[in-house]
């Protein structure tokens, strides 16, 4: 028995093993765990990196939890 | 003060807006809950310094027993797993509705609806074998598809000015990281939905291929490859706007 569905297309079980898919999935999940990538970040890479600095920054003063 | 165990009534921070909401169905919202409102940090949605960790195996097992502990109403597993949650819908919020008037205060709002939604829904929640977190994220995508539908953005003043001093990163770093979230937003705004939404759940709310695909109904490699793609498409159009 093999892990992979034989009738799935060789080109489809390919796409997901080539190497640029990996190093994208790698740069995401760098940006995923807020760490830095281990390279110099394109500039789509570095947009990402400021939204998710800009949605992770602590609010100043208002309060976002339920008032009682 | 929080109380718990006891009967309260949940309002969200209107209290401290003076003018009309442009999202009333968060102005209306008040959510009787029994006590049990997660007892979660307010406004940080992740620490810097030990930034976001993706879900392992064993907590997606351990997520799901303490799902199935709130199910059963067990009030220290729902604060627990709420805490849990909480953050990845803040920033998924945040990451979908952007700033109004320069604040989160909208996206903040609807995440604390997508929370009270599923504080109600846990009692009804029945474990289809996919994780917890699919459950959350869509309630999530139709609240946040909700608040785009009515929203006629405008300002949102409060009655008093912050007194304290902002340890916040200086006006300067503050302004580029608005501009260039703003742009990523205006980038990923101009990819097909289902890439966005991959990319929003990957990105910014942190969820490994795994859980991403659990909660867009993909396996994981259909994940890394549609993000390869997505991402080719942002550098692509990036491109296009350098070279214009």
């Amino acid at each position: 028995m093999t892990a992979v569905h034989p009738a799935r297309s060789l080109r489809k079980r390919g796409a997901e093993t080539d190497p640029r898919v990996l190093s994208t999935d790698a740069i995401i999940d760098a940006l995923a765990r807020r760490e830095a990538t281990g390279e110099q970040d394109d500039a789509v890479v570095s947009l990402l990196r400021a939204l998710t600095e800009d949605v992770d920054q602590r609010l100043s003063s208002v309060s976002i939890t339920p008032s009682t | 003060m929080r109380k718990r165990g006891c009967v309260r009534l949940i309002t969200l921070r209107y209290r401290r807006v003076n003018v009309t909401n442009p999202y009333p169905f968060t102005m209306t919202t008040c959510a009787i809950v029994a006590g049990i409102m997660p007892n979660v940090t307010e406004g940080c949605v992740a620490d810097a310094k030990t930034g976001v960790r993706l879900a392992t195996r064993s907590d997606e097992s351990d997520l799901r027993d303490l799902t199935s502990l709130a199910v059963q109403g067990d009030r220290t597993a729902i604060e627990t797993l709420l805490g849990q949650l909480r953050p990845m819908v803040v920033r998924y919020c945040r990451a979908r509705l952007g700033r109004v008037s320069g604040h989160y205060h909208i996206a903040d709002d609807v995440a604390q609806e997508v929370c009270i939604a599923v504080l109600a829904a846990l009692p009804r929640y029945r474990d289809m074998g996919r994780p917890f977190a699919s459950f959350v994220f869509g309630i999530a995508s139709h609240k946040v598809a909700d608040a785009l539908r009515s929203s006629v953005r405008s300002a949102v003043p409060t009655q008093d000015l912050p007194d304290g001093p902002d340890q916040g990163p200086g006006p300067e770093e503050t302004v580029v990281r608005y501009i260039e979230a703003a742009h990523a937003r205006e980038l990923l705004s101009r990819l097909p939905e289902n890439q966005r939404e991959l990319i929003i759940l990957r990105v910014v709310s942190g969820l490994s291929a795994e859980e991403t695909g659990n909660v867009l109904g993909m396996s994981p490699g259909a994940v890394r490859v549609a993000q390869h793609r997505a991402l080719a498409r942002l550098r692509a159009m990036a491109d296009m706007e350098s070279i214009a």
